[in-house]
Order: C-alpha cells, then structure tokens, then sequence
C-alpha cells in the first residue's frame, strides 16, 4: 500500500500542498481529481521523491519510502519527456538499464509493450518522427518497462484519442493487477468508468476520499418513481419526503430520512409502481460540490 | 549483478555521439587537418636546395664547384651545378629562361652575380665566399705567401648551449598545435557536456531520471562518457600526428613529440576533467539550449585565457600559469615541448589539477541536484548554491 501522511509543500510562503494523506490500495485503481494548480502534479512529485516535502511523508507498506522503493514505481510526470533525437527501442532499453535490468531483459520488455502499442514496426525510429499520441504511448511504455510494484501516472489520459484511451486502460488494468495505480485526470466520464477508489484535492487539501460508490451514496438518498398512471403529482403530499421534481407519471425524490422500503410500501398501497430506483449522484456533481 | 548507473549514462552519451554524423565528420575534420599541416611543413619546410648557376669561364667554374661545397657545408643534400653558357648574353638569356638560378659572370675586379628578379641569398652567399676564397688562395700565391699560415687562429666555431636549439622552430610550432587542440578539443566535448545537461531539462525526460537514480550518478555518467570521447579523439589525433611525423620526419621532431605528446594527453585528461564540473553548471544553470550562450561564457573564459598567455605570454607568467589548475593543461605541454621543465614544478601542475577536479566537480554536483528539476528559467549561480535541495536526498 502507497500512504501519503501530512504531506505539505511550500513554495516561498505559498502552501501548494497542504497535509495530504492518500491511501492507494493494491489492487485498486485509485483516481486523483483536482482542478489545475490543485496540487496533484506536486503531490505526485513528492511521492516519487523527485521533490522534497516541506513536511510530512511518504510510506510503503507503513514504512517511510526509502530510495530502493521508490524506484519500483513506475512514474509518468505531467511533463512528458523522453529524448527526442533518439531511437524508440534504445529509449526504452535505456530507461530499463537505469532500472537494473539487463539490456536483454530491456530489450525483451520493449518490445512486448511496443507490440501492445502497435508500434512494433516503429522501434527504430527516432522519438520526434512519432505523432504526438504515439509519443503519448511510448510515455507509458517507459513508465511500465521495469514492470514496477506501483504506478503513479499524471494525467496518463491527456492528448489521447478514445481508440488509445481503451488501449490504454486495457493494459493498465492488466499491468496494474494487484498493484496500487494513482492516476490523475480531468476527464470524469474516465475516472468513473476506471477507478476504484477517489481523492478529490482542493486548493492542495483532500476534500473528498473514498471508494466511488461511498461517495457516489454520499448525498442525499435519492430516489425515482415512475408511477402506472399519468401524472405523479400526489405524491407532494406524502409525509415524510421531499418531492424535488414531477414530470408526469415520473417524481424524483429525496428521503430525508424515510426508509426506503416503508415509502414504497406507502406509494404500492395508493397506486403500482412501474419503477423505483436509487439515482446514483454522477462524480461531476460530486466534484462541483466539494471542489466549489 | 547491476551495471552501474553512470556507466549506463556514459554508453548513452558515448553512442549517441558517436553515431551522429555531425560529430564524426568533426574527428575526420581534424585528422585530416593534422596530417595536412605535417605534409605541407614538409613539402615547403627545410628542402634541400639544387641550385644551377651559369658560367662562362673555367675559372667561374672552379668557383661554384667551390661554392657547392660551402652549401653542401650546411645542408649535406643541397649543392649547385655549373651551366655553361657560350656568352654573357646567352647565360643572361639561361637566367631569364630559368634554365639558371643565377649567372656567375667575371667582371674586372671580380665577379657579379645576376639573378632573374632576386637572387637567393644562401646561394649569393656561398657564392661570395667561395669567390673571396678562389681569389684569397689566387692572390696569396702570386704574392707567395703562406695562406694556411695567414688563417692560422682565425677559426671560428659556434657551440650551443641549448640541446633543443636545433629544431627551436619546429618545437614552437609543435606547442602551438598542442595549445590549439586542446582549446578546440575542450571547447568541443565542454559543450557537448552542456547541452546533454541542458536537453535532459529542456525534454523534461529529467523528471523520470531523478526519480529513477541518484542524480548524483547521471552527472557522474556524463563527464565520464564524455571525458572518453574526447580523450579518444585527443588520442587519434596525436596518433596520426606522431605517424605522420615519423614518415615525413619535420624539422626531426620525431623523437622531440613522442614525449611532450605523452605529457599533452596527461595533462589534456586533468583539465578536461577539471572543466567538467564547469560545463555541468553552465548546463544545469540553463533552462532551454539558448540560454547556454551566457551560462557557458565563464567556461570560454577559463579557456580562452590560457589559450591566450600560451600563444604570447614572456617566460615568468608562463612558468607561474602552466602550474595553475586548467590553464596548465595548455601551456605547460606547451612548455615541454620548447624545452626542459623542472620536475618540481611539473609535479605542482599535476597536484592543482587534481585538486582542481575535486573542488569543480564537487561544486558541480552541488550546483546540477539544485537546479536539474527547475526548468522554467534560466538560474543564477548563487541561487543555485544557496537555495533549498529540491530533491529528496534519497
């Protein structure tokens, strides 16, 4: 397991990152949501050990990281950045050496993840020849060449084409297996298709954390009723709950405080019901209403 | 059973280099250069001279047979060959042909010499003298006098005191080309260290390193791969220079190089090391290939100072630079292949150096953890060694 705990940076008197605890658990895909300047890419940063933190620490398995550690992470940063006037294979290779693989184990796993880019017949060509989505996956390929024991990716989804942005969580979810994956990311739709867990950071303080379905059940409950008669009006009349909205036959409601069962009981008594079910809150409105 | 990290970073350096065009077309560049130089000393250097004079006399003859000998004095391959001409005007008419360096023509008192447009001056030289001679010998016999007896204690030796006056020339211009390669070699792979520095910032890929090894390894790595690069264009170099000079033998430097080139490839390996940890802050004090320009204007500097006292400094400051850290690494080779240099002071020359190695390249990786992860500007020097270590120290 990968823990921040009172992880706190300052840049000149200006806290960006203010006493962040993250829980990334093996196994779970964990999403790192925050507008820009939050303090994500930072935090990140910290975690690799690529910036020193002001206070606070990083920890693996509850122990304090040590450098040894910190290299089994297979790190993407928010800069993209590899060499330019270099060949794709060697890259990689390369990275992978720094790693301590051989460079025939390097070269083995090089080309595995080319294969599963589809840039197999690429490998020779220099990083600059490549568009700009390949370059994108390539970035990946090198976070993933020394088959790391943990994944923290800034933003790994950014500049890609839904084609690759399948290709992609495809593999992350295979490469990732039982290993803890930290990703950031601004597009929701993404988040919520692909994590299992969720931080949500705030002008550099966690303003939300949990599984996605906590949070998802964190508002008020809410529920649909689609009635078997044309108009659902009545129901504003029932004691107990908060009718938010009649069109028609349908009513969306709010229990506050009710037991579910005991209003359907109340609602099959006076009419049938066709439908009833708990509104899941979508993660933007999650978002809207912790980050404002 | 890990390579090391800086052993890695070396290859990188080393193949990328190597397999550029721009870079091997640079070595072919100097090879070529050097061997020109040598061939073309030789060819316009000290060649023996054939000179032709044109007579018209037996007696005039006799004087230039005379005069070969004195040049054959100097120079054992040179000599001069009588032409025969039936007239003045026709030996005239041999000189303006160019058929005859000169014409030897008798005239009342003596003789004069007739050149096209000038007359060599060895040739008029050794001319004159045999012409005194022959007539020194004639007139001592018509007055029966006792020649041997009139030279008796007027001979005349020259000794020199200095082993290596011989070929001074030669040895000057041997140091010269030494100072101008190491200038141009340490300038070179000085701002290949730079700009490897600075476009691991620029791309960014540096993030990725720093997280992946001690940043410590991958400066290490490149001053090493780098310092190989140059070293084995410095030693290809010398190699060609040492063949060449064997072959055409300038000026006997043969022997005069093998030496002082060996001190060179030393002392070309201590300043360039010791330089390193300049060119690492000028890189990691740059935030895009631009910004080199200024960043890397105190490593010219150290160069381009000793550059200049080595071409034209007088004896004293020489002796005091060529034992300071970098600058010797110009001018003391420089030195030795003038002359004879004390072992002390050869000895200080070596110790500043290393000395100088420790202190730049501490201070270099000092300067290259602070800043490598500050990428949106271009950084002072005194920010860099006074702020916060950014990094971790893992």
């Amino acid at each position: 397991m990968l823990q921040t705990r009172n992880l706190t940076r300052a840049f000149g008197g200006r806290t960006v990152v203010d006493s962040v605890d993250i829980d990334v658990r093996p196994g779970r895909v964990t999403g790192f949501v925050g507008a820009n300047g939050a303090g994500k890419t930072t935090t990140m940063r910290m975690i690799l050990g690529v910036l020193s933190p002001t206070s606070g620490e990083v920890l693996w398995d509850g122990e304090p990281m040590t450098s040894a550690v910190r290299r089994r992470i297979g790190y993407m940063p928010e800069e993209r950045g590899l060499y330019p006037r270099m060949p794709v294979i060697d890259q990689l290779v390369f990275l992978a050496r720094l790693y301590g693989a051989s460079a025939q184990q390097g070269r083995e796993r090089a080309e595995e993840l080319l294969g599963h880019f589809d840039l197999a017949d690429r490998q020779s060509d220099l990083l600059d020849s490549l568009s700009l989505g390949n370059q994108q996956r390539l970035q990946i390929a090198a976070a993933l060449i020394h088959r790391p024991d943990a994944l923290v990716l800034d933003e790994p989804f950014s500049g890609l084409d839904p084609v690759a942005v399948d290709q992609m969580t495809d593999l992350l979810r295979r490469e990732a297996g039982d290993k803890p994956l930290l990703f950031s990311s601004h597009q929701l739709d993404l988040v919520e298709r692909l994590c299992d867990d969720l931080v949500i950071l705030s002008a550099g303080r966690v303003v939300a954390a949990g599984t996605v379905e906590a949070l998802r059940s964190r508002g008020p409950e809410r529920f649909r009723v689609v009635l078997d008669e044309p108009d659902a009006a009545w129901l504003r009349d029932v004691r107990g709950i908060d009718v938010l909205d009649v069109d028609g036959s349908t009513a969306l409601l709010d229990l506050d405080g009710a037991i579910a069962s005991d209003l359907l009981a109340t609602i099959t008594a006076r009419s049938k019901v066709t439908e009833f079910a708990r509104v899941q809150q979508p993660l933007s409105d999650i978002y809207r209403e912790v980050a404002a | 059973m890990n390579v090391p990290v800086w052993r890695i970073v070396a290859e990188r350096e080393i193949t990328t280099r190597i397999r550029q065009k721009s870079f091997l077309i640079g070595v072919a560049a100097m090879v070529v250069g050097v061997i020109a130089v040598i061939v073309l000393t030789s060819m316009f250097g000290d060649k023996p001279s054939h000179y032709k004079v044109a007579t018209t006399t037996q007696e005039a003859q006799a004087v230039v047979e005379q005069a070969s000998d004195v040049v054959g004095s100097t120079d054992e391959d040179s000599d001069v060959t009588a032409r025969r001409a039936d007239s003045e005007s026709s030996a005239e008419q041999m000189v303006t042909d160019g058929k005859a360096d000169v014409a030897l023509l008798p005239t009342d008192d003596g003789y004069r010499i007739v050149g096209d447009r000038e007359v060599d001056g060895d040739l008029a030289a050794a001319l004159t003298t045999a012409v005194q001679a022959s007539a020194l010998q004639a007139n001592a016999e018509e007055q029966q006098v006792d020649l041997a007896a009139l030279h008796s204690g007027s001979e005349v030796r020259t000794d020199l005191l200095d082993p290596n006056a011989d070929n001074a020339g030669a040895r000057k211009a041997l140091a010269f080309v030494m100072v101008l390669l190491f200038y141009m070699t340490a300038i070179i792979f000085g701002m290949t260290i730079a700009q490897s520095v600075v476009q691991e910032k620029e791309s960014r890929i540096v993030e990725i390193l720093a997280a992946a090894v001690p940043i410590r390894a991958l400066l290490w790595g490149k001053v090493v791969g780098n310092s190989i690069l140059a070293f084995g264009q410095i030693a290809l170099v010398v190699l060609t220079g040492l063949v060449a000079l064997k072959i055409t033998d300038v000026g006997g430097l043969g022997a005069v190089a093998a030496s002082s080139l060996a001190w060179f490839v030393l002392f070309f390996v201590l300043g360039f090391v010791a330089m390193a940890g300049v060119w690492a802050i000028a890189g990691s004090l740059a935030s895009r290939q631009e910004d080199l320009q200024s960043t890397t204007m105190p490593g010219n500097l150290l160069l381009l100072a000793p550059y200049m006292i080595a071409i034209t400094a007088g004896e004293g400051v020489k002796t005091v630079v060529s034992m300071l850290p970098i600058t010797s690494a110009m001018v003391m080779p420089a030195r030795l292949a003038e002359g004879d240099v004390p072992w002390w002071q050869l000895g200080v020359a070596v110790g500043s150096n290393v000395l100088a190695i420790i202190v730049t390249v501490w201070i270099g990786a000092r300067v290259y953890e602070r800043t490598l992860m500050r990428t949106e500007r271009r950084l002072k020097l005194t920010e860099a060694l006074r702020g916060p270590a950014d990094r971790a120290v893992a």
